[in-house]
């Protein structure tokens, strides 16, 4: 079983206002899902309950066969002092140097390898970001923003990438981009905000992968779907 | 090329000479007063070997001095960083101690002391730690966190990962920090060499202060500013040094290194 929440509820140390309340839901199944929703509804701080990184929350959160959860979002930064590559080189675990390599050249960053963190694009920043995450051990990787400013082609490269490389672990995309949502997504949590009764739906979206490429009219379906549910 | 210190010193101090020359022809005060600039450059010709030496023994002194306290700065406000109960006492500690004058305790140090090296080095270093304390344990305790996120998440932080990341994103501000202390470096190291010492331009001063001698109080002051001014031009050139050679600029490849 995987990730499965119940009834939880969270609000930051001494602030009136709940994040979310009530909050159930359940990922049973490896894959990329996503957590979709407006500004503020409370998806970051989820995600952060999820990963581990906030307490005091109430209900249930259970991670069943999930060990290792990392979150990764998108205004991450890599030290200056050395180039990517020498970054790189340091945290890749012993064995996954041809991973690394792999990606490198499928999230296109071959050419930057030589340079510092600060003289890349907003885009290739944060494609190092993730590339750096998924070289380590993970059973669930949430990603928070993880591909924003990197152009569409690039995106679904690395996406249905991802998805080939890596598909016996979960991972739990937040994006603004619903097309994007739709295409790529196995589960899509759509959070609708505090004053919405239930906070949130589960959709099911057209999980794109390289061998599996659904038609223009199931897309439309199913942004029309969660759209009417927003 | 004159570097930039030095060059506003100057400028200062001919400033503050005019203004000097002014007040005296001004309000017409004698040359008890204010000495004249033949009697100035008189003096200063016939004083300006020792107090050279002076100086340098001074600035010697505030050198170490700042550097011990660079030295100590560092390892308490390294150890001082996290938010355990030490770390905390630590903080709170120097908060409040900075907030006393040291040189009220110099007076003490003498009579422990004596009048002689250490109680010189003593007072500079005490001087000059306590507001590098506070800038450093303030650089240290603040976390980075869109860069340490990924070593914390992933086990992979240290705590000299975590200093060098704090001390790289605020290498301009330690530079600085660690520049404009050498003047309190100095500053304590006069004030000790004025209270009790018999060595320095403190002491030369005090001297020329006992005999009224406004013009080799100016001497002084003029070598204190130069020695001062060179010596934060170094720190600052090494400042730099560091800047550039830990943050690769930009286009240089890794190959180059």
């Amino acid at each position: 079983m995987g990730l499965t929440c119940q009834h939880l509820e969270y609000r930051y140390p001494r602030s009136e206002e709940w994040v979310f309340r009530d909050l159930s839901f359940c990922l049973d199944r490896p894959g990329f899902h996503s957590l979709f929703g407006p500004s503020g509804v409370g998806k970051t701080s989820l995600a952060r309950v999820i990963a581990g990184e906030i307490n005091g929350f109430s209900g249930t959160l259970d991670r069943g066969e999930i060990n290792t959860v990392l979150y990764t979002y998108n205004q991450e930064r890599l030290p200056g002092w050395a180039p990517i590559e020498r970054h790189l080189d340091r945290i890749t675990p012993e064995g996954r140097e041809d991973l690394r390599e792999h990606l490198i050249e499928i999230f296109g960053l071959v050419p930057v390898m030589g340079q510092t963190f600060s003289q890349l694009s907003l885009g290739q920043q944060n494609r190092i970001n993730l590339l750096r995450y998924l070289l380590q051990d993970f059973q669930l990787m949430i990603m928070d923003e993880s591909l924003a400013n990197v152009d569409e082609r690039s995106k679904e490269t690395i996406l249905l990438e991802i998805k080939e490389l890596f598909p016996d672990r979960y991972f739990l995309y937040i994006s603004h981009n619903l097309i994007e949502v739709a295409r790529f997504c196995d589960r899509i949590l759509l959070f609708r905000g505090i004053g919405k009764s239930p906070q949130s739906l589960t959709f099911t979206g057209l999980d794109t992968r390289k061998t599996n490429q659904p038609g223009r009219d199931a897309l439309d379906a199913v942004l029309l779907e969660i759209m009417n549910a927003g | 090329m004159l570097g930039r210190r030095i060059l506003q010193f100057f400028l200062i101090f001919a400033l503050g000479l005019f203004g000097l020359m002014g007040v005296k022809y001004g309000l017409g005060l004698s040359d008890y007063v204010i000495p004249g600039p033949g009697e100035i450059i008189t003096t200063s010709r016939a004083v300006a070997h020792d107090y050279f030496f002076d100086t340098l023994n001074t600035l010697m002194v505030a050198v170490i001095g700042q550097a011990i306290s660079i030295f100590m700065a560092f390892f308490v406000g390294i150890t001082a960083r996290k938010s355990t109960w030490a770390g905390t006492l630590i903080k709170a500690a120097a908060y409040n101690i900075q907030a006393y004058p040291i040189v009220a305790v110099a007076p003490i140090i003498f009579i422990l002391l004596g009048d002689g090296f250490t109680s010189r080095l003593l007072i500079a270093a005490m001087i000059c730690y306590f507001p590098l304390l506070l800038s450093v344990i303030g650089i240290m305790a603040e976390p980075v966190t869109d860069m340490e996120h990924f070593y914390i998440a992933t086990g992979r932080m240290r705590w000299q990962l975590e200093v060098k990341i704090r001390a790289f994103e605020n290498i301009g501000k330690l530079t600085t920090v660690i520049a404009g202390s050498s003047t309190l470096a100095m500053a304590g190291t006069i004030v000790a060499e004025f209270i009790a010492a018999n060595q320095g331009i403190g002491h030369s001063i005090r001297i020329a202060l006992y005999q009224s001698d406004l013009s080799r109080i100016l001497t002084a002051l003029f070598l204190i500013g130069l020695f001062l001014s060179i010596y934060q031009e170094i720190l600052e050139g090494v400042g730099k040094r560091l800047t550039s050679g830990w943050i690769l600029p930009k286009g240089v490849e890794s190959e180059d290194l």
